[in-house]
C-alpha cells in the first residue's frame, strides 16, 4: 500500500534539516518503507503570481468580457477577463505569458501566449481555479475566477509573489512510499516520521495532543452502546456542541490534497487529517441526525440498506458491522458514513468516533459489498485500541480550533484491559541470525528510538512492544529483523554457503529434459499453452469437460476447466497458425490433470506432437519412434487404434510396451479437422510420458561387428491390404537364422494392383557368423523368406 | 641409319606431343611411340643388325631418346589434368556467399530456456531441482507458510480455486499461487539438510499486459544448522553475477512477506540495456520464519532457512533487455514468435 507524504509536512515530526528529499528517499528505503518516487511540488505553477486588481472596465466589443489593470508588483498587466465575479481591489491569479494553463479547466496544459481578445490586447490571463489544478482546494462555478482574499483569509498577499510560494508548495516534495501490510502504524506522516527518525538518528519533534474532558459531562445525550464486542473492542465517541462547519483553512486543505484527498469541511476534513497524521482513521457525525441520541455497534439487520456517502445505497448483510442510531445504520463500520448522518456546512452538532474493529470483518464486509475507502484500507491491516485516545484527543483539538463549540460528551467502551505484549531474545540469537556481531548498546537503542521499552542483562534483551506495533511484534524474533535493518542490510558482508544437496534429481525431471532435447533436435518447436481450457476449446476436440477441474473462481470462460489432455489447445494452436504456416511441426511437453475420488488429482507428464503436412501421420509417428529409440524404450508393438472418434480410423497406431500405452499417433478425423477448417493433413501423438519413462533405459546394448560380410537382398511382395507390415518382419525375421535384419522400406498400392492388394518391400540383411556366406547360401535364404511369406501371408513375389 | 632414325624418332614424337589436342591424342602417341609394337621398340629390334662396336653408344642413345620422349609425354599429361581439373574446378565454383543447408531446426520455448538456465547456475551451486503439485492444498500454499485463513496477506495472492469440496485436513484445493506452496512440501519431507530450487507453474487470478493468469516462479531453499543473513547474502549475489554478468551488484530492502522474518525485496542494479541507471526490483527473499519451520515438525531453534524467489518470466526479460508490450505474447504460440528463440 502506498501513501504520499509531503516532505514539508514531515518536517513537523522529524528534524530533516540538511538533508534533501533524494537523500531521504536513498537512506530510508534500504532501511524501511521504500520511497519509490519523488514529485517536486509547485512545477505547474512556473510564471503564475498573485496579481492585485487595482480597475475594471468594460470591454467595448463584448458583453461577458471586462478589462482589468493588474498590480503585478514590478509591473501592471492589462488582461481580458471574463470572470463573473471579477472586481476592482480582488486578490486574484495571473497566468503570464509562457505559463502553462488547463482552458477552462479541460484538456491538456496549453503554454500562454500573448493574445487580443475581440480587438483588445490581454497580457496574460486570470485563472479560475480549475484552471491551475486547484479545483478540489476551492471549488468553484463556472466562469468565476480564484478570489485569493476569499480562497486565503487572513493570508498577507503581495502583488507579483509566485502563486506556489504564497501557497507554500514551492520546494515541497511529494513522496511516493510503500508501506507494507504489516505497518500500518507508518501508514501515516507520524510513522513514516518515526521510522526516518531512527533510521536517521534524528530527533522526533511530535507530542501527542492532550486529552481533554468535558467541564460538565452530559453523557445522558448521547448514549454509545457496543453490541458486538467481539467485533469492536473498543469505542470512543465525542460529542461537540455549537460548531461552526465551514471551508477548511488553506495549510489544512493543503495537508489533505498533499496526499490525494479532496477537502470537504472543517469537521470532515480534521478526521482525515488525523487519519493521514496518525494513522487512526476517524468518522463524524451529525449529532442531531442521529434518531435517539444513540450509537450502536451491531451486525446489521436483514434487510436492512443504507446510503452511503458514496451516494449509493448498499444492502447489508446480516455479517456487516454497523454503527446504527436508535433506528437505522448510520455507518458501515470503519468503511464508510451514511449519507443520513453527514456533517456539511450548517451543522451544528457533531459527533467524534474513534473506534477499533476487527480486520477481517472490515475486509470481509468492503469485499461483499464491493465498498473501499481510506479507512477501510488501514482498520483490514489491524489497529491497536490504543491508537484511539490520541486521534480523539487530537480530533477535539483541531475543531476546538477551527469549528469551536463545547465538548459535552466523551465515551470510552472498551471491552479488555491493555497489556502490551513483551519479547525477549539473546544477544546471541542476534549476532548468530544476522552473522555479525551486533553491540548490544546498538540494539537496545534502535529498539529505544523505535518506541520499545528496553531492559537488557549480560544474555539478552527484553523489549515491551510500544502499541503501535502490537499487530506486525509477535515474538523476539521480529526484534532481530528491526535492529538488522537499522544497521543496514548494505553493511553486511556476503557470504555464499557452499554445499552440496542431499537429495538428487528426479529421474522425470532428468528424462522431461532429454525428450524435449530429442524432440526440439529433430526440427519441432515447443508450443507452451495454459494449463486450464475453455469449456468451448475441449468441446471442440470432442472432450468432455465432466471429467475435468474445474474452478469456481475462473478469471473467464476461457480458463475454467484444468485440462485432462494437451490435444485441444494443441489443435486449437495448429488451427490458430495455420494460414501463415502449411506445415507445422510443434510439441508441448507439460502436465494433465486427472481427478482422483479423493484427494489432489494426478498431474501427468505428457508430450503433445502436432504436424501438419502432406505426410503428416508418418512424420508423427517418425518422431515418436526417433523420441522412443532416444530414451531407449525397445520393446514396443503397434497396434491400430480403428474405434474412436477422435482419431482417422486407418491412420491411427498405438505403442504398447506390454499393457502400457506408450503412444496414441494418428491423422485427425477428417471430421475433427473440418471443424477446424484444417485444409492440410494433420496428425497428432499423445505421449504419456510417465510410462514411456517406465519403459525407458540408459542402458547401452551392443552387437559385435560382423566378422564376415552381410549380403543385402530386397524383396517384395503382393499381400492383402490387412496385413501389418509389424508382423511380416517379425515372420521373416524368423524365416532363417542367417537373417541378421529384416527392414520395410516401402508401400505400394495402386496401378498394377487390385484394390484389396498392396505390395510391401523389405531389406533383408543376410549373415553368418561363422563364414562368408556364397551365393548360392544367400539364395537358398532367400528361398526360405518366400516360401514363409507363401505360408502365412498368402505373399506373391512382386517381380 | 638407327641413329638418323632414333634422331628422327625424338623430332617427331616432339612435333607430335606438342601437336596433341587433348589427353586421348597423348595416350595414342604413347602406344605409337613407347608401346610394346611402337616405333622405339621397332628400332631397338633393327639394333642387332648394327655394328657390334656400335651397340652400347646406340643403346644409349635409345634409352636417351626413350626418357626424353617419356618425359614429354608426362609433361604434357600433366598440362592436360591440369586444365582439366582447372576447367572442373571453375564448373564448381558456387557464389559461397549463398546461406547453406540447415538441418531442420526445432525451437525451445522461451520459457523453458529460461528456466534451464535458472536451473543450471543453480545446479551449479549444489542444489537440486525439484517439483511439487501445482494443484495444491491451501495447506501448502497458505496455513503451513504462516497464513492462517482470513489473513489479508492472502488477498495479495489472488488465488484459484478448484471447484470441489474442502478437505478436513488440508482445507481447500486451489491452483498453487506461489512456488513456495514446494517450500512446504519440501520441508514436511524432513530430509535435512535441504538445498533445493523449485520450479514450478503458479497461477494468480491476473491477466492484463503485465500479467498472464499462468506463469513461472522459482523458489530457492537451503535449512540447515547455523545459516544467517550473510548466507542469504551470498546466494543472491551468486545468482544476481551468474544470471545478470559479473557486474551487476545486488542489494536488499526491508519488505513483508508472512512466511519469511526478516523479509526482503532484491533489487539489481541496472545497465544500459535496461534502459536506465538505477535499481530494479527482482523478486522477494528472507529467512524462513519460525512458524514455518515449526509447522513442518523442524525446531526453529535448531535449524535455519533461508528462502528467496521470483517470477521467471519478468527476471528472464529483465535480463534479455526483451520488451514485450503484451506478456501475453508468450503462452500465444504464434510460430512467427516461437521461431524465434
Amino acid at each position: 500500500m502506498n501513501i504520499l507524504v509531503s516532505y514539508d509536512w514531515l518536517k513537523e515530526y522529524v528534524d530533516l534539516k540538511g538533508l534533501t528529499p533524494e537523500q531521504f528517499a536513498a537512506r530510508v528505503s534500504l532501511s524501511g518503507p521504500g520511497v519509490e518516487r519523488l514529485y517536486p511540488q509547485g512545477r505547474d505553477l512556473d510564471k503564475i503570481v498573485v496579481g492585485h486588481v487595482l480597475n475594471v472596465d468594460k470591454h467595448p466589443n463584448a458583453d461577458k468580457l471586462r478589462i482589468a489593470v493588474v498590480d503585478l508588483g514590478n509591473s501592471k498587466a492589462t488582461i481580458v477577463c471574463g470572470g463573473s465575479n471579477l472586481e476592482k481591489d480582488q486578490w486574484v491569479v495571473v497566468a503570464k505569458v509562457g505559463s502553462n494553463v488547463r482552458w477552462h479547466g479541460e484538456g491538456e496544459l496549453v503554454e500562454l501566449v500573448p493574445a487580443e481578445i475581440r480587438g483588445v490586447k490581454s497580457e496574460g490571463m486570470i485563472c479560475a481555479a480549475n484552471e491551475i489544478g486547484l479545483f478540489d482546494a476551492f471549488p468553484h462555478q463556472e466562469r468565476e475566477i480564484l478570489d485569493l482574499g476569499k480562497a486565503l483569509p487572513g493570508m498577507k498577499l503581495k502583488p507579483g509573489t509566485p502563486l506556489a510560494d504564497a501557497l507554500g508548495l514551492s520546494g515541497d516534495t511529494l513522496m511516493d512510499i510503500e508501506v507494507t501490510s504489516n505497518r500500518p502504524d507508518a501508514f501515516s506522516l507520524l510513522g513514516i516520521a518515526r521510522e526516518a527518525a531512527t533510521i536517521l538518528n534524528k530527533k522526533l519533534e511530535w507530542k501527542p495532543a492532550v486529552v481533554r474532558k468535558p467541564k460538565i459531562a452530559k453523557n445522558k445525550n448521547l448514549q454509545v452502546m457496543v453490541s458486538d464486542k467481539k467485533l469492536c473492542p473498543r469505542y470512543m465517541a465525542a460529542k461537540i456542541e455549537g460548531v461552526t462547519v465551514g471551508q477548511s483553512p488553506w495549510w489544512m486543505k493543503r495537508r489533505l490534497l498533499s496526499a490525494g484527498i479532496r477537502p470537504i469541511n472543517t469537521a470532515v476534513d480534521i478526521t482525515n487529517f488525523v487519519m493521514l497524521e496518525l494513522g487512526q482513521p476517524m468518522h463524524v457525525f451529525d449529532a442531531e441526525k442521529l434518531a435517539g441520541n444513540k450509537l450502536n455497534v451491531r451486525k446489521a439487520k436483514a434487510g436492512e440498506t443504507m446510503q452511503a456517502l458514496d451516494g449509493k445505497t448498499y444492502k447489508l448483510h446480516e455479517d456487516a458491522l454497523v454503527i446504527a442510531d436508535a433506528e437505522h445504520p448510520q455507518a458501515v463500520a470503519g468503511v464508510m458514513g451514511a449519507e443520513t448522518s453527514a456533517v456539511t456546512i450548517g451543522t451544528t452538532s457533531i459527533v467524534l468516533e474513534a473506534a477499533s474493529f476487527d480486520p477481517v470483518s472490515i475486509r470481509r464486509t468492503a469485499r461483499k459489498l464491493n465498498l473501499y475507502s481510506d479507512a477501510q484500507l488501514r482498520f483490514e491491516k489491524g489497529l491497536s485500541t490504543q491508537a484511539l485516545p490520541d486521534a480523539m484527543a487530537r480530533a477535539i483539538e483541531l475543531i476546538t480550533e477551527l469549528c469551536g463549540g463545547e465538548l459535552t460528551t466523551l465515551q470510552d467502551v472498551q471491552t479488555a484491559k491493555y497489556k502490551a505484549p513483551s519479547y525477549s531474545i539473546s544477544f546471541a540469537k542476534i549476532d548468530e541470525l544476522i552473522g555479525v556481531p551486533i553491540k548490544k548498546t546498538d540494539a537496545a537503542s534502535t529498539l529505544k528510538r523505535l518506541g520499545f521499552a528496553v531492559k537488557t542483562d549480560a544474555k539478552k534483551l527484553t523489549a515491551t512492544v510500544p502499541w503501535w506495533r502490537d499487530h506486525d511484534i509477535e515474538s523476539g524474533r521480529d526484534l532481530v529483523e528491526e535492529i538488522a535493518r537499522v544497521y543496514g542490510y548494505a553493511n553486511l558482508p556476503s557470504v555464499f554457503p557452499a554445499g552440496v544437496s542431499k537429495r538428487k534429481t528426479d529421474r522425470e525431471l532428468i528424462l522431461e529434459q532429454k525428450t524435449r532435447d530429442l524432440v526440439c533436435g529433430a526440427g519441432y518447436t515447443e508450443a507452451f499453452t495454459y494449463s486450464f481450457i475453455s469449456k468451448q476449446i475441449a468441446e471442440r476436440a470432442g472432450f468432455d469437460t465432466k471429467s475435468m477441474l474445474k474452478l469456481s473462481n475462473p478469471l473467464s470462460a476461457d480458463f475454467e476447466f484444468m485440462r485432462t489432455s494437451l490435444l485441444p489447445s494443441m489443435l486449437d494452436v495448429m488451427a490458430e497458425n495455420q494460414d501463415r504456416f502449411r506445415d507445422q511441426h510443434l510439441f508441448e511437453i507439460a502436465h494433465a490433470y486427472y481427478t482422483k475420488d479423493k484427494g489432489l488429482p494426478n498431474e501427468q507428464l505428457e508430450m503433445a506432437v502436432g504436424v501438419m503436412g502432406d505426410r503428416a501421420w508418418k512424420e508423427a509417428r517418425g518422431l515418436v519412434e526417433h523420441t522412443f529409440d532416444g530414451l531407449g524404450v525397445r520393446n514396443i508393438a503397434w497396434k491400430p487404434l480403428a474405434t474412436d472418434p477422435f482419431w482417422h480410423p486407418g491412420r491411427t497406431a498405438q505403442a504398447f510396451d506390454g499393457d502400457r500405452l506408450l503412444a496414441t499417433v494418428g491423422e485427425i478425423h477428417p471430421n475433427l479437422a473440418s471443424k477446424y477448417k484444417f485444409d492440410g493433413r494433420v496428425a497428432l501423438a499423445h505421449v504419456p510420458l510417465e510410462n514411456v519413462f517406465d519403459s525407458a533405459s540408459d542402458a547401452k546394448l551392443y552387437t559385435p561387428i560382423p566378422t564376415y560380410p552381410v549380403s543385402k537382398r530386397d524383396a517384395a511382395f503382393v499381400v492383402s491390404r490387412d496385413i501389418h507390415v509389424q508382423d511380416m518382419t517379425a515372420a521373416l525375421m524368423r524365416a532363417s537364422k542367417l537373417i541378421r535384419h529384416v527392414e520395410w522400406f516401402d508401400t505400394y498400392r495402386g496401378k498394377g494392383l487390385p484394390e484389396d492388394k498392396k505390395s510391401v518391400a523389405f531389406h533383408f540383411f543376410i549373415g553368418s557368423d561363422e563364414k562368408t556366406l556364397e551365393t548360392s547360401d544367400v539364395d537358398q535364404v532367400m528361398d526360405l523368406v518366400m516360401k514363409e511369406a507363401k505360408n502365412i501371408f498368402n505373399a506373391q513375389p512382386r517381380i | 641409319m638407327i641413329e638418323e632414325s632414333l634422331r628422327s624418332l625424338l623430332n617427331r614424337a616432339r612435333k607430335a606431343v606438342t601437336d596433341a589436342k587433348n589427353m586421348s591424342d597423348i595416350d595414342a602417341l604413347d602406344i605409337a611411340f613407347l608401346g610394346r609394337k611402337g616405333e622405339l621398340a621397332d628400332l631397338m629390334k633393327q639394333m642387332s643388325s648394327a655394328k657390334s662396336e656400335d651397340r652400347p653408344k646406340l643403346g644409349a642413345m635409345a634409352n636417351e631418346v626413350k626418357t626424353e620422349i617419356e618425359k614429354l609425354i608426362s609433361l604434357k599429361r600433366d598440362s592436360f589434368a591440369m586444365s582439366g581439373l582447372q576447367k572442373q574446378l571453375d564448373q564448381e565454383r558456387e557464389d559461397v556467399t549463398e546461406p547453406g543447408i540447415k538441418p531442420a531446426q526445432g525451437h525451445l520455448h522461451l520459457m523453458n530456456h529460461a528456466i534451464r538456465d535458472i536451473e543450471k547456475i543453480f545446479t551449479d551451486a549444489g542444489f537440486v531441482r525439484v517439483r511439487y503439485p501445482e494443484v495444491e492444498w491451501d495447506k501448502y500454499a497458505f496455513e503451513n507458510l504462516n497464513m492462517p485463513a482470513d489473513h489479508p496477506a492472502r488477498d495479495e495472492w489472488e488465488t484459484f480455486f478448484v471447484d470441489t469440496p474442502p478437505d478436513a485436513k488440508n482445507g481447500k484445493m486451489i491452483l498453487t499461487p506461489h512456488a513456495t506452496s514446494g517450500t512446504a512440501r519440501i520441508l514436511s519431507e524432513k530430509d535435512l539438510p535441504i538445498r533445493a530450487i523449485n520450479i514450478s507453474k503458479t497461477y494468480r487470478r491476473q491477466i492484463d499486459l503485465t500479467h498472464v493468469p499462468m506463469f513461472h516462479q522459482f523458489d530457492g531453499l537451503i535449512v540447515d544448522k547455523g545459516l544467517n543473513l550473510t548466507h542469504l547474502l551470498g546466494i543472491l549475489d551468486y545468482f544476481v553475477k551468474s544470471f545478470f554478468g559479473p557486474d551487476r551488484k545486488v542489494r536488499v530492502r526491508p519488505y513483508h512477506f508472512r512466511f519469511t522474518e526478516p523479509s526482503f525485496e532484491v533489487d539489481i542494479s541496472t545497465d544500459s540495456k535496461m534502459g536506465k541507471n538505477g535499481w530494479l526490483e527482482l523478486g522477494g527473499a528472507g529467512m524462513l520464519h519460525p512458524n514455518v519451520l515449526k509447522a513442518a515438525g523442524i525446531d526453529p531453534e535448531v535449524y535455519t532457512g533461508l528462502a528467496f524467489g521470483w517470477g521467471v518470466e519478468r527476471t528472464y526479460m529483465m535480463r534479455e533487455g526483451l520488451h514485450m508490450d503484451d506478456i501475453r505474447t508468450l503462452y500465444k504460440n504464434d510460430l512467427r514468435f516461437l521461431n524465434q528463440f
